[in-house]
């Protein structure tokens, strides 16, 4: 083990493998998107051309023009060139909460009881927000 | 002029060539006079030239992008602050690894911290796209201008004395231990007033979430000047904060609709390749000069966000 190596704990070494293979795969998720929607494939649900008459209105307003609707809604068109995208941003997304999972039975084979409930706690209050379920915005 | 001098020089003007045409096409044709495809570009190279200078000046992209973007690029704030989030959350990620690898993050330090930050980053991002966009423009003027105070004034230790770690870091076992290899030798560290930090980081948390940027600017000065943690500790687990609290709050700009690809999608390509060369430029630039550079780029960006606030 390298002297640095000595004085880092096992799940902070876990948690950092997993967020950097977590991290090359995100980005290359999001350059692949980013080319065929550039390419303009699969059809895009705003036809590229049109994006620049629209990005200047608020996303509630876009939201309402485009009709497609908010929260995880754009799952149902993830298909299309500029939803394509979102895949990588919500993995992108949902990385820390996967790195948190993956050391929460370390934590807990350790009996570190209250590294564990924080754990548990970030998942929860990450969890929450992706949902959509606490609403608000506009 | 000097090698390093010259580099400097290049991203600035670099900077400043390629946001100019962003704002003389937003302002006089409307935004989308020219083909659609120059605006992903331009984005693509401001923000890869930011991933640079941002590293470089030891602030996240996200405090230069939030103000720059939103005001010489003709996209919604709505979307410049989204893009800004996940500016901030892929240059923790991308960097991460190899900090918590290191040792110079500290994961225990950094998790009870987030989780405070986390739930005041939910209530900034709603806050934030409820209120009148002028109102936010105002309060991201003020909060870059004071952003520029602190960069100005602070005086950060390298290892601020901590006659005894609190109960609360005690118990969290909030300490550790890396090598310093400038010094070469082993430093031991702990912190102190963990309360009080838990407080400020929740205040933290609302910044970043209502006004897209990352804040790891102020994440630093309270790990280092109020709880006490080594500087490289501090600027480190403050990085790798930013993957744990901006992903609570960008996960609310996503719900909203407040996320657009051609806007996200290659700042967060030109972000995490300017990091990594500016890793490997380190070693040639005068990093004391990017960081006045910055300091410029940050009350001007500042000034302009404060009188959009304003209607001016």
């Amino acid at each position: 083990m390298s002297g640095r190596k000595r004085f880092v704990s096992p799940e902070q070494l876990i948690y950092g493998v997993w967020l950097d293979y977590g991290m090359r795969a995100c980005l290359g998720i999001l350059v692949i998107a980013l080319t065929l929607y550039m390419a303009g494939f699969p059809e895009p649900v705003v036809p590229l051309e049109e994006v620049p008459r629209r990005w200047s209105l608020s996303a509630e307003a876009y939201q309402d023009l485009i009709g497609i609707g908010t929260g995880w809604a754009w799952l149902k068109v993830a298909y299309r060139g500029d939803y394509l995208s979102y895949v990588g941003i919500a993995l992108l997304s949902t990385l820390t909460i996967g790195c948190y999972l993956r050391i929460l039975p370390l934590l807990l084979a350790m009996r570190d009881r209250i590294y564990a409930s924080i754990v548990i706690g970030e998942v929860a209050v990450l969890v929450l927000a992706a949902s959509g379920l606490l609403g608000g915005g506009h | 002029m000097t090698r390093r001098g010259g580099l400097t020089a290049i991203l600035a003007v670099g900077l400043i060539l390629t946001s100019a045409p962003a704002l003389a096409a937003a302002s006089e044709l409307g935004g989308f006079a020219l083909p659609w495809w120059i605006w992903p570009v331009l984005l693509f190279v401001v923000t890869f030239l930011l991933g640079i200078v941002a590293v470089l000046a030891g602030v996240g992209g996200a405090v230069l992008f939030v103000p720059i973007v939103g005001g010489l690029f003709p996209f919604h704030f709505d979307f410049v602050r989204g893009a800004g989030l996940l500016i901030a959350l892929s240059v923790a990620i991308a960097a991460g690894p190899a900090l918590l690898r290191t040792g110079m993050a500290n994961l225990r330090l950094a998790m009870p911290l987030a989780l405070i930050a986390s739930i005041g980053a939910i209530g900034g991002a709603y806050l934030g796209l409820a209120l009148p966009v002028e109102w936010v423009q105002l309060g991201l003027g003020v909060t870059i201008l004071g952003v520029v105070g602190v960069m100005l004034r602070s005086r950060k230790s390298d290892f601020p004395d901590v006659p005894r770690a609190d109960v609360l870091s005690d118990a969290l076992r909030m300490n550790g231990v890396y090598i310093d290899f400038v010094r070469r030798r082993k430093i031991e560290w702990r912190v102190h007033r963990t309360p009080l930090g838990l407080a400020l980081f929740a205040g933290i948390g609302v910044l970043a979430g209502m006004f897209g940027i990352g804040a790891g600017w102020a994440n630093v000065a309270v790990l280092n000047l109020v709880m006490g943690a080594p500087l490289k500790v501090s600027v480190a687990t403050s990085t790798f904060m930013l993957s744990i609290v901006d992903t609570a709050a960008v996960w609310v700009y996503i719900n909203q609709g407040a996320v657009l690809a051609i806007i996200a999608v290659p700042s967060i390509i030109g972000v995490m390749l300017g990091s990594f060369v500016s890793v490997r430029l380190l070693a040639v630039v005068s990093t004391a000069q990017i960081r006045r550079v910055v300091i410029v780029m940050l009350l001007l960006a500042g000034l302009r966000a404060f009188l959009k606030g304003l209607g001016i």
